[in-house]
């Protein structure tokens, strides 16, 4: 299986907080990787450090064996990661479909001479990608709310948006925060089922869950992640049966 | 009859100005309070212009723009690259900075400012023309700038200004945009700028100091900022109220202040009890 | 040019920089605990300024309770402007773009006040701007140089003093850190802001005093001060009170020294470039690692 993304010897501390402690990690096509830990193991700085919003101390991201370092949050964003948000982010004064739209890797609108000149390309486009956009709502049972406002969905619905951004946005690697956190129900089922399937077409797919049953039915692989470094990866129920775990999340035994 | 006109081709201005200043602190987002600077820089370019040169009108009116364009940039390109929040401090520097400059060059007349722009309306009323001309343009400007808005650039433009790092992670350029309103702002104060040197054929520095910061921020505050025809009926209240206190008639050096503490008042009073202004923002999707 | 020369240029600038360095400490201060860009500063400057105007000339009161009372009505203002705004602001969860808005319109509010009131002409809290002169070793010194710069250091000392050894000091160290966990420790955050905003006040105060009598001044003037202020904040690093004072002098000594390189009509635009300099090149304040990393083109 191709790597996708490969992370080698990653560290970052905000003074004395390590979120990353030598961290590596590689991904492949097709890979759902489950990652899991306690709040504050750096799980959502690692996205971070992948998306760009902060630079690293140290160490390297490549994706598709090209150096992320240099590069700023939009152009690593072009060259292939979409991700999700804890609290969503999405963009609240406009509808769905716009949400979407604006999501395509290169948006021809961004260049205020084409919006001036070439009107008519534009347009095109713009139809392909609406088409597209609508594809993805109907998959996850949203079309009718295409042209509804953000603020006018349920948090569920919301958040199956963000997926849906993140899914028109196309990149290679998909990296999903908490996707499931406040979802229950068919959306519960429907999202396990979508990432499934954009695993399927070959991404390389990272998912931070809290929600463990939702980790062993979506992912084969997990990685356990404290205080910046890996503490154990694996099949998921040999991980979920490991000791440390339980120390970790529970403090002690349970049994 | 000719002072009613005067007012017309005034308010035509200020609707430009009000509009373009609407587009860079409403839509984009970036506090600057140095818009009057722009229409400064395009009020000298064609007063200079048609003086030393005598430029056709038209021309003069896009050297105007395009100065100011070139101008902004020097404030965003400097000031953005580090973070907006800068914008408000450095604009209010180039602002006065510039002025400083203006009243120390020789060419532009210094600080008793640049008179005798010759009078390009010749055969016509005077008057008639420029308060016709002021609001075809005014005109343009707002409808130009709501086509972009409406548009699949104004698509980003909203995005941006709901979230800006969910908007930087799908892979948006967000500089370049901030880039691009600001210049596209500034680029209409110039061109509002040339229309005012053509008219009253003299400029001066004092013409474009805080006051008139105060007075396009009240328009775009109390008519709604961040909305459409907003700032439009903003401009046309706000200049109503000069000429509401001119009946009082106090002399000018209590006019001035008079004006400017109205307008500081007002702005104050709307953005406590009523921030959104007079017309609210539409959202985009009703 | 001759070295006395030189040296009067330099004592001067130091001398002038007394106010300088009231104001950047008075506006730091508030960006450092309140944690707001506090542009109404402007307008309380002013009101320092035109009340003790008043209580000199109209009330025909002496100068301590003139400055007294000027103290008084500033923190007044200032105190009223932290429960009034800032708090209702803050309450609302208003965006930066509105504080900055309208901190800046409040202070343009009072400048247009004053300019009503006292009308453009400028005016100055002394009879004669010339006060007593030393000649020592062939510089002029003159009282008024004595008194703000002995006056500045007294108020810096008293200032560290209180910021370093006692309780509230310590306290306003702590909110400027962390407001929230400083309320979970037992801090009463709203009682540090109150004393932020009046020994901000007696900064502005002192400052004003010892301007007013140097400078005439028109209603706008402390809105270029107050860009000073904001420009020594910046280059001092943001939350660095001490390190704003310092870049004030830095700043004003080479206001002063420019004399010598460029035409003094131009001076006034000094202000300007070093605030472009520091907002393109130090907009974490001035360090040396950056000044070094900048003179070797390095990627930072």
């Amino acid at each position: 299986m191709t790597v996708i993304i490969r992370i080698e010897r990653l560290c970052k501390s905000f003074g004395g907080i390590v979120v990353a402690d030598n961290f590596s990690l590689d991904i492949s096509a097709g890979e759902i990787l489950g990652l899991i830990g306690p709040n504050g193991a750096g799980k959502t700085s690692l996205f971070n450090l992948i998306s760009g919003i902060y630079p690293a101390d140290s160490g390297a991201i490549y994706l598709h064996d090209k150096a992320l370092t240099h590069l700023s949050m939009a152009q690593r964003s072009r060259s292939g990661i979409s991700r999700t948000w804890q609290n969503m982010r999405l963009f609240s004064t406009m509808s769905v479909i716009e949400n979407l739209l604006v999501a395509t890797r290169l948006y021809q609108g961004e260049r205020l001479f084409s919006v001036l000149f070439h009107l008519k390309e534009l347009k095109k486009i713009d139809e392909a990608s609406r088409e597209k956009g609508f594809q993805i709502l109907k998959r996850m049972n949203l079309e009718s709310l295409m042209d509804a406002s953000i603020t006018d969905l349920t948090f569920g619905q919301q958040k199956l948006v963000g997926l849906a951004r993140a899914l028109m946005h196309d990149g290679s690697c998909l990296l999903l925060d908490e996707p499931m956190a406040g979802v229950e129900g068919a959306a519960y089922e429907l999202m396990g089922d979508i990432v499934r399937e954009q695993a399927q077409l070959g991404r390389a797919v990272c998912v931070v869950e809290h929600n463990i049953s939702f980790v062993k039915h979506l992912c084969k692989t997990a990685v356990f992640m404290a205080n910046g470094k890996i503490l154990e990866r694996g099949n998921i129920d040999q991980l979920l049966a490991s000791q440390t775990l339980e120390t970790l999340y529970f403090g002690g035994q349970r049994s | 009859m000719e002072y009613v006109l005067s007012v017309i081709v005034l308010m035509g201005i200020y609707i430009i100005l009000s509009t373009s200043f609407n587009l860079i602190i409403g839509y984009g987002g970036l506090i600057s309070i140095a818009h009057p600077i722009f229409f400064a820089i395009g009020a000298y370019t064609t007063g200079l212009c048609s003086l030393h040169f005598n430029t056709f009108p038209l021309v003069s009116l896009l050297l105007s723009g395009a100065a100011a364009i070139v101008f902004s940039l020097m404030l965003s390109l400097s000031s953005l690259r580090i973070s907006g929040d800068y914008l408000l401090i450095t604009s209010i520097g180039f602002q006065l900075g510039l002025l400083e400059v203006i009243k120390h060059l020789g060419f532009t007349g210094g600080a008793s400012g640049l008179g005798n722009i010759p009078n390009v309306v010749i055969d016509l009323d005077r008057s008639g023309f420029f308060a016709a001309s002021s609001v075809s343009i005014a005109l343009l400007v707002v409808l130009f700038i709501r086509w972009i808005l409406n548009g699949p650039y104004g698509l980003l433009i909203s995005a941006m200004r709901d979230d800006e790092v969910a908007f930087v992670a799908l892979g948006r350029n967000a500089m370049k945009i901030k880039l691009v309103i600001f210049a596209i702002g500034s680029g209409c104060a110039g061109l509002a700028g040339g229309l005012y040197a053509y008219y009253y054929q003299y400029v001066s520095p004092e013409q474009f100091e805080i006051l008139q910061s105060s007075m396009i921020l009240t328009m775009v505050v109390v008519g709604g900022m961040g909305s459409q025809w907003g700032p439009v009926v903003g401009a046309v209240l706000l200049l109503f109220m000069p000429q509401a206190i001119g009946f009082l008639n106090f002399p000018p050096s209590v006019m001035a202040p008079l004006q400017g503490l109205i307008y500081s008042l007002l702005v104050i009073i709307f953005m406590f009890l009523r921030p959104q202004g007079l017309l609210a923002a539409r959202k985009r999707v009703q | 040019m001759t070295f006395e020369f030189l040296l009067q240029i330099l004592w001067t600038g130091v001398a002038v920089a007394s106010y300088v360095v009231l104001f950047s400490m008075a506006f730091a201060l508030i960006l450092k605990v309140v944690k707001i860009w506090n542009f109404t500063q402007a307008g309380l400057m002013g009101a320092s300024f035109y009340t003790i105007y008043i209580c000199l000339n109209y009330f025909a009161l002496p100068l301590l309770p003139a400055v007294v009372i000027g103290y008084g009505v500033t923190v007044c203002a200032a105190l009223l402007f932290n429960r009034w705004v800032i708090e209702t602001l803050r309450a609302r969860n208003s965006s930066s773009l509105t504080f900055f808005i309208l901190t800046l319109v409040i202070s343009q509010f009072m400048i247009y006040f004053f300019a009503l009131c006292f009308g453009t002409e400028p005016l100055s809290l002394s009879k004669n701007i010339m006060s007593g002169v030393h000649l020592v070793g062939g510089i002029v010194i003159s009282n008024w140089d004595l008194q703000a710069v002995g006056l500045t250091t007294g108020v810096l000392l008293v200032l560290y003093v209180f910021l370093n050894q006692t309780n509230m000091g310590q306290f306003m160290s702590a909110v400027a850190d962390n407001a929230s966990l400083a309320k979970l420790y037992g801090i009463d955050v709203s009682r540090v802001y109150i004393y932020t905003f009046c020994i901000a006040a007696f900064l502005m105060t002192v400052g004003m005093y010892l301007f007013g009598l140097k400078v005439s001044m028109i209603p706008e003037t402390p809105l270029q001060m107050m860009l000073f202020a904001v420009i020594a904040t910046l280059l001092g690093g943001i939350g660095n009170i001490f390190g704003a004072a310092l870049a004030a002098v830095l700043l004003s000594l080479i206001q002063a020294l420019s004399i010598f390189v460029i035409p003094s009509k131009w001076q006034s635009l000094i202000l300007y470039v070093f605030l472009f300099v520091t907002i393109l090149f130090f907009p974490q304040g001035f360090s040396i690692a950056k000044l070094k990393s900048l003179l070797q083109f390095k990627r930072t």
